[in-house]
């Protein structure tokens, strides 16, 4: 049969494609030659931006890098700011924060299911996800006041403390997620569609893949324990007892069991922090903000994302304002040359599908 | 002190091998490598030899006063859990690096971003084309001498919204 | 179906029929598209105000601009804005395609987005909450009851001003005028 070489836009209006991301495919029938990912579309320049404004306004910037999962940004650059100052974080802000990061890593999660079983044709699991994960956002906006984005995390703590029934709340809902799981397990993980559609997909090695600059799920998929919450612990991760979910086979299929695995671990690392959490205070004073001047140096930091290790490289010359602000986002190497590797050869069909097996956040990609 | 012997030992190899490098560790898993533009894909190779496989990313500084870029490889070692930031400068006029491909594969994309970002030429990357700009014609955004707040002035501002035009 | 509506379905029977069925496209032009999930799913359910995504242009006739818009984006949006069949209606979703909200210094985003297409209605706020999607819905509902949504007739008329803005940001466009006659006349 004779075959042409067609070029084909995926994205970035197109039903299989979650955020604003396009990919540029070569075709030949309905298999891919060659994928070029072609990000941008949400670009905005964060790294810039920041060195226009004090250390404190950027708060309310960091955040909005990723959408899906944006407490994490607010920790590490906290965490940043806080060694470059030399700044003490009290216990009970310390566990406090871990609660936000597990809930945040939930609800990325629980994000991520409904997009994934969306782009598989699940529409039942979605409806469910969505839905416990409206359940999570509540408990953050009982918490900080806002739905989606927090600003809840500050340098020296957090801004206060847990409101009164907090913890009851919470306890409740992580029993109720925790009641659902096993009807996520029934109609889509142990789903034979699911199995079948996604068992050997979109493999990679695991040379590769510490190669490509592969972190978090995928990374964990092809069989290395790697994690940044126990090889660097931070916040209150060295107090707790929780396992890294590690699979052997590099597909599509693993990572997206880990992802579920996950999600059991971080509901146990919150109920941990709730039981072990000391009374005392939630923040150390910082100097007048408006007029905060940060020492002079350099500094690295890195934390576990939802999404795999998400960096901060910072330097301060000892003015108000940071002299420059680099991020590492995990979905960066994720969502160019791995995503381009595996699409190598894939059918059109599995194109959206192997995307969403990678977890990419497309915001994070363009900063 | 006991934990801090593997930084320690690593900082002995490297002065050893390597000539006009300084090597410091500010603290628990963390190791500085400074060393000169010639050296870097050498320093990099002995340094994935021992166990820093993977690159995270590439930072690069404008320091507009000293007329130089900064670059800062970062390395990551699972095994001993070492982050290591390999940095060098280069001139700012005539910004140019070699390709660090051959040693990380994913080098690409972040030197990609930083020739987009900063205008640094990468030599023998191949694939030098635009990433998160649109059809970009001004100096290259992330340098220090490009003031986004007067950009937006005079690219978005000075657009007339529609009762502007036609009320005159 | 309310029995007073009824006189009203069978003079207008295409303003009722735009009303109920309002189908957005799927265009995550930025993050406001994290609070579309919970509004299409279990606990708000947008079907119930006749709201549902769309996988094509063709067959939308609401544009929600969902956040922020920068400069790459813009070119798909005015596109995706040019297939679409009209009767048509934009909503600018969250403080950025208002006046640029938190990205106002951004060298790539839009600062306000109704100088390049028009737009029918803002939700303010960083991030809105679904309800006002509700509240913004019912609230095009009055103003096609009222003829009061002439976002596209505004493209129509002025579509010199529009297009003209477009090629200042984005540069020449690769794809020819959607109203070649008003191309060539002054109507500014």
């Amino acid at each position: 049969m004779d075959e042409r070489e067609l070029e084909l836009f995926f994205g970035p209006q197109h039903m299989g494609m979650v955020g604003n991301f396009s990919i540029t495919l070569k075709v030949r029938g309905d298999r891919v030659v060659e994928a070029r990912a072609n990000p941008g579309y949400l670009h905005r320049g964060f790294a810039k931006m920041m060195e226009y404004r004090v250390w404190i306004q950027n708060f309310p910037l960091v955040c909005r890098i990723n959408v899906m999962d944006p407490d994490p940004y607010e920790l590490i650059y906290a965490m940043g700011v806080e060694e470059l100052a030399g700044i003490e974080v009290p216990e009970r802000a310390k566990y406090i924060r871990t609660i936000v990061m597990e809930l945040s890593r939930l609800a990325s999660h629980l994000a991520w299911i409904w997009a994934y079983g969306n782009a598989l044709g699940f529409d039942t699991i979605g409806q469910w996800s969505m839905g416990d994960r409206d359940y999570i956002i509540d408990l953050l906006e009982f918490l900080t006041g806002g739905r989606i984005y927090h600003i809840y995390i500050w340098p020296g703590g957090v801004r206060r403390d847990l409101p009164d029934g907090f913890e009851e709340k919470t306890l409740k809902i992580l029993d109720t997620l925790e009641g659902h799981l096993p009807e996520y397990d029934d109609v889509f993980f142990n789903n034979r569609l699911f199995v079948t559609r996604a068992r050997g997909v979109a493999k990679i090695t695991k040379e590769e893949a510490i190669e490509l600059g592969a972190t978090g799920q995928v990374l964990r998929a092809t069989g290395v324990k790697m994690d940044i919450r126990k090889l660097e612990p931070y916040a209150a991760y060295p107090y707790l007892d929780f396992e890294i979910p590690v699979r052997e086979d590099g597909d599509s299929y693993s990572r997206m069991m880990l992802i579920r695995e996950e999600m059991d671990q971080s509901i146990s690392i919150i109920r941990q922090c709730f039981k072990k959490m000391p009374k005392g205070p939630v923040y150390h004073r910082v100097p007048n903000p408006f007029k905060w001047k940060v020492p002079k140096g350099e500094t690295y930091v890195r934390m576990e994302s939802a999404r795999g290790e998400l960096g901060l490289y910072m330097v301060s010359t000892g003015e108000d304002k940071p002299y420059r602000v680099h991020f590492r986002p995990p979905s960066l190497p994720h969502g160019i040359l791995i995503l381009e590797k595996l699409l190598k050869g894939a059918s059109i069909a599995d194109v959206g599908h192997i995307m969403m097996s990678l977890y990419i956040a497309a915001p994070e990609v363009d900063r | 002190m006991k934990i801090m012997d593997r930084e320690e030992n690593l900082r002995e190899e490297i002065l050893s091998v390597f000539k006009n490098t300084e090597v410091s560790s500010p603290k628990r898993k963390r190791l500085t490598v400074i060393t000169e533009k010639a050296l870097i894909s050498e320093v990099m190779k002995f340094l994935k030899d021992r166990g820093f496989k993977q690159l995270c990313a590439i930072s690069c500084i404008d320091w507009i006063e000293e007329k130089e870029f900064e670059l800062i490889y970062h390395l990551s070692s699972f095994e001993s859990g070492i982050h290591a930031m390999v940095k060098t400068k280069i001139d700012r006029e005539n910004p140019v690096m070699k390709s660090m491909i051959p040693v990380f594969t994913n080098a690409q994309t972040y030197e990609r971003e930083i020739w987009e970002m900063f205008g640094v030429q990468f030599e023998g990357n191949p694939r030098l084309i635009p990433l998160f700009l649109d059809r970009w014609r001004d100096i290259p955004p992330f340098r220090k001498d490009f003031d986004i707040r007067e950009y937006v002035k005079r690219t978005f501002d000075v657009i007339p919204s529609l009762e502007e035009k036609q009320n005159g | 179906m309310d029995r007073g509506k009824i006189s009203k379905w069978l003079k207008y029977p295409e303003k009722m029929g735009h009303k109920y069925s309002l189908w957005a496209i799927y265009f995550a032009t930025g993050c406001g598209i994290m609070e579309i999930p919970p509004v299409l799913t279990s606990r708000w359910d947008a079907e119930r105000f006749g709201v549902l995504p769309a996988a094509t242009p063709r067959q939308a006739n609401l544009f929600l601009i969902t956040g922020y818009v920068s400069v790459k984006t813009l070119r798909p949006i005015v596109r995706t804005y040019e297939l679409m069949r009209e009767p048509k209606y934009t909503v600018g979703f969250g403080s950025c395609p208002i006046n640029g909200g938190m990205y106002w210094d951004s060298y790539n985003t839009i600062k306000r987005v109704d100088k390049y297409i028009p737009i029918d209605g803002w939700i303010a706020g960083c991030m809105p909450r679904p309800e006002s999607i509700f509240i913004a819905v019912t609230k095009l509902w009055m103003m096609i009851d009222k003829g009061a949504a002439t976002g596209y007739i505004r493209y129509r008329e002025n579509y010199r001003y529009y297009r003209e803005n477009q090629e200042r940001i984005l540069g020449k466009l690769d794809w020819p005028p959607l109203y070649p006659e008003k191309m060539g006349e002054d109507n500014g």
